[in-house]
C-alpha cells in the first residue's frame, strides 16, 4: 500500500468535522402552544400548575422531536426552560403502567440530579410517576430499596448509575431513552468515560437527548458516537447572553481588595438572593471564614463537604433561609433557584462556557439578574474576550447597581 | 484541685537548660509562623502528606473524584478539619500560657495546671511548659474496651476509663467555662498586639454554618422527614420534596398532602370539581345558545311583523340571502384552500417519502459505541445489492421532475385503442368551477356576448371543463396541471362559463391572424369575468324595477324598504 492510500484510508476512518459548521437542522417544526402539542391531558394540568403558561422558543421546538422518538441535541439560553423541555417530553413518553425504568437522566452534579428528580415528580404530579435521584453521597442500601420498589425515571449521577447498573439493581432492559443534561460537561474528559461505560450497558440505538446552554464544536463532533441522525436546535454563541442579566466588572488592584469589595457589596447582595464564585474550594472555605469573621451572614458549598451537609445547605438557600451563599463550580450549572437575581465571580470563571452558566444563575425564566465580575488588572484581558466571544457587553459597574436586581 | 506549694518537681541543671533551649527555638518558630498573616489565602494549606496516598486510591478506583477538575488539589474533609482544630487548639494554648504567665496568672484557671505560674515568675523564669491533668497516663492496655476516647474543649483527642468519663466531661466543661471567662484580659493582650491575626473565638469546626435556632429546628424538621421518605416504601411525590422550597408556582397549583390516603382524596376531589366544572360550563353554553336563538327567533318575529305591516312578502330563509360578491369571495377562497391543501397534501407526501427513507437509513445506522453490543454486528454497514426495479425506482426519485417523460404516458388515467392510441381521459379531476357554485338566477341566461371561444387561446388554458370538451388525440399529451391558487386569481385563467362557450364540433380552425388576434387581450378578457353577466342582469332587473315603481305608486311613499 503506498502512502497516499495510507492517508487516503485514515481520512475516511477518522472523519474530520472540525471545519463542518453545525446549524439548527432545517424542518424543525415550532408549537406555540403548549395545548397543540398533543400532550397527555395529566401532563398538560402539571405543565399548568408548575407555572408554565407559554412554551418557550426551545420547549415549542424540541418537545415534539424528542417525544416522536428522535435523537435531540438541544441548545438553548440559561434558564429558558430546557430542564422542563426534556422532563416534559420525558413524561409524554412513558408508559406508567409499566413499572420499570424506561428513562435514565444523567447530570454532573448531585443536587443538579436532585433537582431533576423534583422537576419531573413535579409536572408528572398528577400522572403518578415515579422519578428516583441516584447519587453519590447517599446510603446505597437506601438507593437499592428505592430502585427495587419500581421507577419510571431514573435521574442521577454517572458514577453510582453505573454502580447500580453493575450491581443490576438498575435494570436496563426497558430503558429507551438516555439523556444527557449539561451535555458539553458529560462528554467532556473527565466524564466521557463514565457515559461510555452507562451508554454500553443500554440497548442498542437508545434515544439519546443531549441539552446544553453551552455545546462547543468538538462536542458536536463526536456526537455522531452514539446518536443516529440527530435533529439540532442550536443557538449562535452572539445569541447565547441574555438580555435580562446585566454584566458588570469591578476593578480592583490587589487580591485583597476584592474582600473589601464583596464587604461594601453585602447590603446589595441580601436584596434578593446572590450566589458567589470562587475558583477553588480551598479559597471558597478561606472566604466563608473571613465574611464570618467580618459578621456577614453567609453559607458556603462545595463538593468536599459531606453529602448531608450540601443537602442542607441546598435546602437552606433554595427555602431563603440563607442568602448568600459562597461557592465552587459544583454550583455553576443547572441550578435553579428564582429568587437568585446576583451572582458575583469573585474570581473570573477558567472558560468561556462556565461564564455563561454561572451568570445563568441569575435571571431564571424571564426574571432581571445581574452578574458582577472582580476583575485584577491582568484579569481583565481575560473579560474582554468573553464580551467579545458572545458578542455582549460588561460595563463598569455603576453606582446604583442595587436598582438593577 | 491542685495546689501548687505542695508540688516538688525533681529536675536537674542540664535539663533545664536543654528544656529552656529547646523553648527558645519553639519560640522562634512560632513568631516566625506568626508573622506571616494567618489570614492569607496562601497559608491556608492542608497537610500534603496524605494527598500522594489519596491519588494512588483514587487511580485504583473508579474515577468518582475526576468530576471536578480542582480534584486535583482536593482535600479530604475531614483532613481539613482535623488540621484547623489542631491549629486552633494550639492557638488557644498559646494564648492561655501567654496568660497565665503574663501575671494574670492569680485567676482561677492558675489553679489547674501542675505548673505554679506565679513562683515562676518570681523566679522570672520562661514560660512554663504545661503538663494538662486531664492527661491520662498512656495505658499500654488502650485498646481494651474499658477505655474510651473523647474531644475535649481545646480539640484533643483524649483517652480515659470509662468510669472516669463523666468526671473528665465536668473537668471539660468546666475549663471551657473558665477560659470564656477569662476572655477579656486575653483580648485585651491582643490589643496589645494588633499585628497579630485575632484567633477565633467560637469553638466551632470550619464547615459548620453559623445556625440560628429557628434554622436548627427547620433542619431538624427537614431530617425528619427525610428519614420518613426513606422509611417509606411507597410513592414519592413532588410534595415531599418541597422542603420549604420558596418557589412560585403556577395560579393552578394545589398542595397535596403528603399523606398518600389523603392525596388521593384530594386528587379525587379535584378531578370531581373538574368534571363539574365542565359538566357547568357545557350546561351554561346551552343556555347561552338556547337565549340566543330564542332572542333571533323573537327578533325575525318582530321583523316579519313589521313587514307584514308594511305589506311586504314574509323574509326569505337567511341562506338565499347572500349576497353576490360574499358568494364569489366564498368560492375563490375555497378554490385558494383546496389548492392550498393539495399543494400541503402533496409536499407531505413528499416529506413522508423521504422521512421514510431517512428513517431506514437511521435503522441501518449503526453507532460507534454500540459495536459489540447483542444483536449489533461488529462489521457495521453490510453492503446490499439492490434490485433492478429498487435501482430503476431509486433512479427515478432523484429525477428532477422537469426531466421526467410526459406524465400522460405513465398516467392510469388515460384510455388507449387497440393500437394503443390514447383516446382520452376516463375520469378527469372533478374539479368545482365557478358555474357550478354561482348563485342560479331563475332568469333566462345572459345575452350571448359574441364568440368567446379564442379566449381560450390564452396563454393558460387550464380549466377542468375546457379539458372536458376536447378530444385529446395527441400521443404526448401533457396533462394540464391542477391551477395553481396565483393562476387561478388571475382573470385569464378562470373558466369561461358554461352558457358562453360554444360547441366547437369538427376541425378547430384556427382565426386569421388579425389584430384582434395577435393586439393585446385586455378588453376581450374582461368578458371573461364570471359575473360580467350577472351585472347585466343585474342592470336590467335593477332596470325593471324602477319601470315598475315609477309606473305604479302602491308602494307608501315613507316606506324605505332599503333600510329595512
Amino acid at each position: 500500500m503506498t502512502a497516499s492510500e495510507v492517508s487516503y484510508n485514515r481520512k475516511i476512518i477518522s472523519e474530520d468535522l472540525s471545519n463542518v459548521e453545525f446549524d439548527t437542522s432545517e424542518d424543525v417544526e415550532v408549537i406555540p402552544t403548549f395545548d397543540s402539542m398533543g400532550l397527555r391531558d395529566e401532563l398538560l394540568r402539571g405543565i399548568y400548575t408548575y407555572g408554565f403558561e407559554k412554551p418557550s422558543a426551545i420547549q415549542q421546538r424540541s418537545i415534539l422531536p424528542i417525544v416522536k422518538g428522535r435523537d435531540v441535541i438541544a441548545q438553548a439560553q440559561s434558564g429558558t426552560g430546557k430542564t422542563a423541555t426534556f422532563s416534559i417530553s420525558i413524561l409524554q413518553s412513558l408508559d406508567t403502567t409499566l413499572r420499570e425504568t424506561q428513562v435514565l437522566v444523567l447530570s454532573p452534579t448531585r443536587e443538579l440530579a436532585t433537582q431533576i428528580q423534583k422537576v419531573i415528580l413535579a409536572l408528572g404530579d398528577f400522572m403518578n410517576v415515579q422519578c428516583h435521584a441516584c447519587i453519590g453521597g447517599t446510603n446505597l442500601g437506601e438507593d437499592i430499596r428505592k430502585l427495587d420498589y419500581g421507577q419510571h425515571v431514573v435521574s442521577g449521577t454517572p458514577g453510582r448509575v453505573f454502580d447500580m447498573i453493575r450491581r443490576r439493581v438498575l435494570r436496563t432492559r426497558s430503558i429507551k431513552m438516555l439523556v444527557l443534561d449539561e451535555a458539553d460537561e458529560m462528554l467532556n474528559k473527565g466524564f466521557k468515560e463514565q457515559i461510555y461505560d452507562v451508554y454500553r450497558y443500554l440497548p442498542p440505538a437508545t434515544q439519546v437527548v443531549l441539552i446544553s446552554a453551552t455545546l462547543p464544536h468538538e462536542i458536536l463532533e463526536m456526537t455522531s458516537k452514539f446518536m443516529t441522525d440527530p435533529i439540532r436546535i442550536l443557538v449562535k454563541r452572539d445569541e447565547l447572553t441574555l438580555e435580562g442579566i446585566k454584566q458588570f466588572f469591578v476593578a480592583v488592584e490587589r487580591e485583597e481588595w476584592k474582600f473589601d469589595t464583596l464587604c461594601d457589596l453585602y447590603d446589595t447582595l441580601t436584596i434578593t438572593q446572590a450566589v458567589i464564585f470562587c475558583n477553588t474550594k480551598r479559597k471558597v472555605d478561606w472566604l466563608t471564614q473571613k465574611m464570618q469573621e467580618a459578621n456577614f451572614t453567609v453559607s458556603s458549598m462545595h463538593g468536599d463537604m459531606p453529602q448531608k451537609e450540601r443537602d442542607n445547605i441546598m435546602k437552606e438557600f433554595r427555602s431563603g433561609q440563607s442568602r448568600v451563599l459562597i461557592t465552587t463550580d459544583v454550583w455553576a450549572r443547572g441550578i435553579d433557584v428564582q429568587q437568585v437575581s446576583l451572582v458575583i465571580n469573585y474570581d473570573l470563571p477558567n472558560n468561556r462556557e462556565l461564564y455563561i452558566h454561572r451568570i445563568g444563575r441569575s435571571g431564571r425564566f424571564g426574571r432581571k439578574g445581574v452578574a458582577i465580575n472582580f476583575v485584577k488588572s491582568d484579569d481583565i484581558r481575560i473579560l474582554r474576550d468573553i464580551e467579545q466571544y458572545y458578542s455582549t457587553q460588561i460595563d463598569e459597574m455603576p453606582m446604583n447597581v442595587a436598582d438593577l436586581i | 484541685m491542685n495546689d501548687g506549694s505542695s508540688k516538688k518537681i525533681l529536675f536537674n541543671k542540664s535539663t533545664l537548660f536543654s528544656l529552656k533551649a529547646e523553648l527558645l527555638r519553639k519560640q522562634e518558630e512560632v513568631n516566625e509562623k506568626r508573622r506571616l498573616p494567618q489570614h492569607k489565602i496562601e497559608n491556608f494549606k492542608p497537610p500534603p502528606a496524605r494527598e500522594k496516598e489519596k491519588d494512588q486510591d483514587k487511580d485504583t478506583k473508579i474515577a468518582y473524584k475526576k468530576t471536578f477538575k480542582d480534584s486535583l488539589q482536593a482535600v479530604d474533609t475531614e483532613e481539613l478539619e482535623a488540621c484547623r482544630k489542631a491549629k486552633l487548639a494550639l492557638e488557644k494554648k498559646a494564648e492561655l500560657y501567654e496568660h497565665l504567665s503574663d501575671g494574670a496568672g492569680n485567676s482561677q484557671l492558675a489553679s489547674r495546671f501542675l505548673v505554679d505560674f506565679n513562683t515562676k515568675k518570681q523566679q522570672e523564669l520562661e514560660k512554663p511548659v504545661e503538663i494538662p491533668p486531664e492527661q491520662p497516663t498512656q495505658n499500654s492496655a488502650n485498646d481494651d474496651d474499658e477505655w474510651t476516647e473523647f474531644t475535649d474543649c481545646l480539640g484533643r483527642t483524649r483517652k480515659c476509663h470509662k468510669s472516669d468519663i463523666s468526671l473528665f466531661l465536668k473537668r471539660d466543661a468546666e475549663l471551657m467555662r473558665a477560659i470564656n471567662k477569662d476572655k477579656p484580659t486575653s483580648s485585651q493582650e491582643e490589643v496589645s498586639k494588633p499585628e497579630e491575626p485575632s484567633v477565633p473565638e467560637k469553638e466551632k469546626p470550619l464547615l459548620v454554618q453559623t445556625t440560628n435556632e429557628y434554622l436548627q429546628s427547620l433542619r431538624e424538621k427537614w431530617e425528619e422527614k427525610e428519614r420518613e421518605l426513606l422509611a417509606k416504601d411507597k410513592d414519592i411525590h413532588y410534595q415531599d420534596l418541597l422542603f420549604d422550597e420558596a418557589r412560585i408556582h403556577g395560579v393552578g397549583y394545589y398542595s397535596f398532602s403528603t399523606d398518600e390516603t389523603e392525596r388521593r382524596k384530594q386528587m379525587e376531589e379535584l378531578i370531581k370539581r373538574r368534571e363539574e366544572t365542565l359538566k357547568a360550563q357545557q350546561e351554561a353554553e346551552q343556555v347561552r345558545k338556547k337565549r340566543d336563538e330564542l332572542i333571533a327567533a323573537r327578533v325575525a318575529a318582530a321583523r316579519a311583523r313589521q313587514r307584514a305591516r308594511a305589506g311586504l312578502p314574509p323574509e326569505e330563509p337567511k341562506d338565499n340571502q347572500k349576497d353576490f360578491t360574499t358568494c364569489l369571495l366564498e368560492f375563490l377562497t375555497q378554490q385558494k384552500n383546496e389548492a392550498d391543501a393539495k399543494a400541503k397534501e402533496k409536499e407531505n407526501k413528499l416529506k413522508m417519502e423521504q422521512e421514510k427513507e431517512r428513517q431506514k437509513l437511521r435503522e441501518a445506522y449503526v453507532r460507534e459505541w454500540d459495536i459489540g453490543k447483542d444483536g449489533v454486528d461488529g462489521k457495521a454497514k453490510k453492503f446490499r445489492e439492490m434490485t433492478q426495479e429498487e435501482y430503476v425506482e431509486q433512479q427515478r426519485e432523484k429525477r428532477i421532475n422537469e426531466f421526467a417523460p410526459t406524465q400522460a404516458s405513465t398516467s392510469g388515467n388515460a384510455v388507449f385503442d387497440d393500437k394503443g392510441n390514447m383516446v382520452g381521459n376516463k375520469d378527469p379531476p372533478a374539479t368545482k368551477t365557478w358555474a357550478d357554485v354561482r348563485p342560479r338566477v331563475k332568469t333566462p341566461p345572459p345575452p350571448e356576448i359574441g364568440d368567446v371561444s379564442e379566449i381560450t387561446k390564452g396563454l393558460y388554458f387550464s380549466s377542468a371543463s375546457n379539458k372536458e370538451e376536447r378530444p385529446v388525440k395527441y400521443r404526448n399529451f401533457v396533462r394540464a396541471q391542477e391551477p395553481t391558487p396565483i393562476i387561478d386569481e388571475l382573470e385569464d385563467a378562470n373558466p369561461v362559463p358554461e352558457e358562453t362557450r360554444t360547441d366547437s364540433v369538427g376541425v378547430e380552425v384556427p382565426p386569421p391572424p388579425t389584430f384582434e388576434y395577435y393586439g393585446p387581450t385586455i378588453k376581450q378578457t374582461k368578458f371573461d369575468k364570471p359575473f360580467e353577466s350577472d351585472i347585466r342582469e343585474a342592470y336590467s332587473q335593477g332596470a325593471k324595477s324602477l319601470e315598475t315603481k315609477s309606473s305604479g305608486r302602491q308602494l307608501p311613499k315613507h316606506y324605505d324598504f332599503t333600510f329595512d
